[in-house]
């Protein structure tokens, strides 16, 4: 035979696979992202981002690391990068601004996100490595000091650079496109 | 070779938005066309098609060495000076390439002959890889083909074990990009992206224009994160004129097609190849172009016209055919004049797949005129079985 024996999509597909291959974990996508923009841009899904991010924001305060005083906190995560927050019980602490935020879905087998999401908050310390809080984790307490154990490096850290400039690609385009 | 009337499918435009595939009409004119097929018997994919595109493949590939070795052919194939060496280093560590389509004029027996590589940014993979293939299953399972019909394509799982094959070489994160506005190009990248994933290898996708520079000439996607590796459905030799070009070799970005695809997916190649093979069999004879008046018997091509933009033929019998484009500028090659087949008024041009280094498929495009433009129809194709004693012509 000159022809596959399939030919599977996943992305592109709005019906079930037809692949008959042997199963394997459904797989799982994860991102950490900047912004809702960055999130949409790479998973095409404006309304999970949003909620993902809003989810993150709410828990940002409540699982951030708490410090005493702003200079303990800023020594950890940098200038202007911490705000003070209060715990509802009138103690007030500093904890580091979210910088960014994780979005975990499982996919179908078709590659479809399921329903449901794992997201969270992610922080950048002073020297620029990603870190989030560790899943039931101890939570901190402001008065033992900083508690970073309870917060875990994100290993799938992004290589990061400050963009100064785009559209320095694209302007010989057709809306036709390039292809030969 | 045949041409065959057929039947469409009632529900194509169904299963075609079923699976994203929007560009089946192209500004209100048909390209995906099944109201016909082209059959062939399967001596002539295999010793006329497939094994000719293996050889021509390889016989392009050994010319890149030659041609990184000699500032002379750098300087015929119009390759800008800041990029000579950052090609000859991504050939050196031999940087790993994914697919390219060379066009073939071939009607049914003697030597296919080749017209061109399309080795940087090829089309119309989704439709021969995928919607091609479902057409022969849908027509087999509705018995309106000869029950056997095969086809030449085994693009899919071409591809998805190439990108198995180069996933470890490929830096991360990677990222496929194609001019935002195409739905062509972009139907094609997504194809692609669901390939490399098939692979199980993570990508994203970004538009060509929402690629950032860094202050320190690095490449960023819409998250700031470094571009690791980037496939680019868009001219090499258009990024080298833009405004971040002058940032690619030092970028560290890794490029899929890589650099050393600018040597190939120019029509600089074919004068090159005539040179070092002449009288080949599937080879036209070819020169660089001089500029003068073009002798009949000969087409002019600009080295990186796409889509039959901007070709000059002077056919034997006296009469000129020209198409329009924006490659004004520029230097030409010229090939010698070996029109397509007709088949019923049709002008069918033969895409050969090679992915990996292996020819796995093709996909056959038809145009109402000699030369093949962005008007061609994409017509699929099936292989039957050759009745005894009886050769298909």
């Amino acid at each position: 035979m000159k022809r596959s024996k399939t030919a599977a999509l996943l992305l592109m597909s709005a019906a079930p696979l037809l692949l008959t291959a042997c199963d394997s974990e459904s797989p799982a996508r994860e991102g950490l992202y900047t912004s809702v923009e960055a999130c949409t841009a790479q998973t095409n899904d404006s309304y999970t981002c949003q909620q993902a991010y809003a989810k993150a924001e709410q828990e940002a305060v409540a699982t951030a690391p708490r410090f005493a005083s702003r200079e303990a906190c800023e020594a950890s995560y940098g200038e202007e990068k911490c705000a003070e927050r209060s715990d509802g019980a009138h103690h007030s602490f500093f904890g580091p601004l979210m910088t960014g935020f994780f979005l975990s879905q499982m996919l179908s087998r078709n590659g479809a996100p399921m329903n449901g999401f794992t997201s969270g908050p992610a922080f950048r310390d002073s020297s620029g490595n990603w870190q989030r809080p560790a899943t039931g984790g101890a939570r901190g307490s402001v008065y033992r000091g900083s508690n970073r154990t309870a917060m875990v490096p994100i290993s799938a850290t992004p290589n990061r650079a400050v963009t100064t400039s785009r559209a320095g690609f694209g302007s010989s385009g057709h809306s036709r496109g390039f292809g030969g | 070779m045949r041409r065959v009337a057929t039947v469409e499918r009632p529900d194509w435009r169904d299963k075609a938005a079923a699976c994203g595939f929007g560009f089946h009409t192209i500004d209100d004119a048909p390209y995906w066309d099944e109201s016909a097929y082209y059959a062939f018997g399967l001596r002539a994919i295999e010793d006329d098609l497939e094994a000719p595109t293996e050889e021509l493949h390889a016989m392009a590939l050994d010319m890149v060495d030659r041609i990184v070795a000699s500032e002379r052919h750098m300087q015929q194939l119009a390759i800008p000076d800041p990029y000579r060496d950052w090609i000859a280093q991504s050939w050196r560590e031999r940087q790993p390439h994914l697919y390219g389509r060379m066009d073939l004029a071939y009607d049914g027996s003697g030597p296919a002959k080749l017209y061109e590589l399309n080795y940087d940014t090829p089309t119309s993979l989704f439709e021969a890889a995928f919607f091609q293939w479902q057409w022969l299953e849908d027509q087999l399972a509705r018995g309106r083909l000869p029950s056997g019909s095969d086809q030449f394509n085994s693009i899919y799982e071409t591809l998805v074990e190439a990108f198995g094959t180069i996933a470890r070489r490929i830096a991360r994160p990677f990222h496929f990009a194609a001019v935002r506005d195409s739905a062509e190009d972009q139907g094609t990248v997504d194809y692609l992206r669901d390939c490399a994933l098939q692979a199980g290898i993570e990508c994203g996708a970004l538009a060509i224009e929402d690629i950032g520079v860094s202050g320190d000439g690095r490449f960023t996607d819409l998250d700031d994160n470094v571009i690791g590796c980037l496939f680019k459905l868009y001219p090499l030799e258009d990024m080298f004129r833009e405004s971040f070009g002058p940032y690619l070799p030092r970028s560290g970005l890794q490029l899929i097609e890589p650099p050393w695809k600018a040597l190939l997916s120019n029509k600089g190649i074919l004068p090159l190849l005539w040179d070092a093979h002449r009288g080949h069999p599937n080879l036209l004879p070819a020169v660089f172009d001089d500029g003068g008046a073009l002798p009949r018997g000969w087409v002019r091509k600009p080295l990186h016209s796409r889509e039959g933009a901007n070709i000059a033929m002077h056919l034997d019998d006296g009469s000129e055919l020209r198409s329009e484009g924006p490659y004004l500028h520029g230097a030409s090659i010229r090939q010698a004049c070996h029109p397509l087949p007709r088949f019923e008024g049709h002008y069918p041009l033969i895409g050969s797949w090679v992915v990996g280094d292996r020819a796995c498929g093709i996909g056959i495009r038809e145009d109402s005129s000699l030369i093949t433009q962005d008007t061609a129809r994409f017509v699929p194709h099936v292989i039957v079985e050759e009745a005894r004693g009886v050769l298909m012509a």
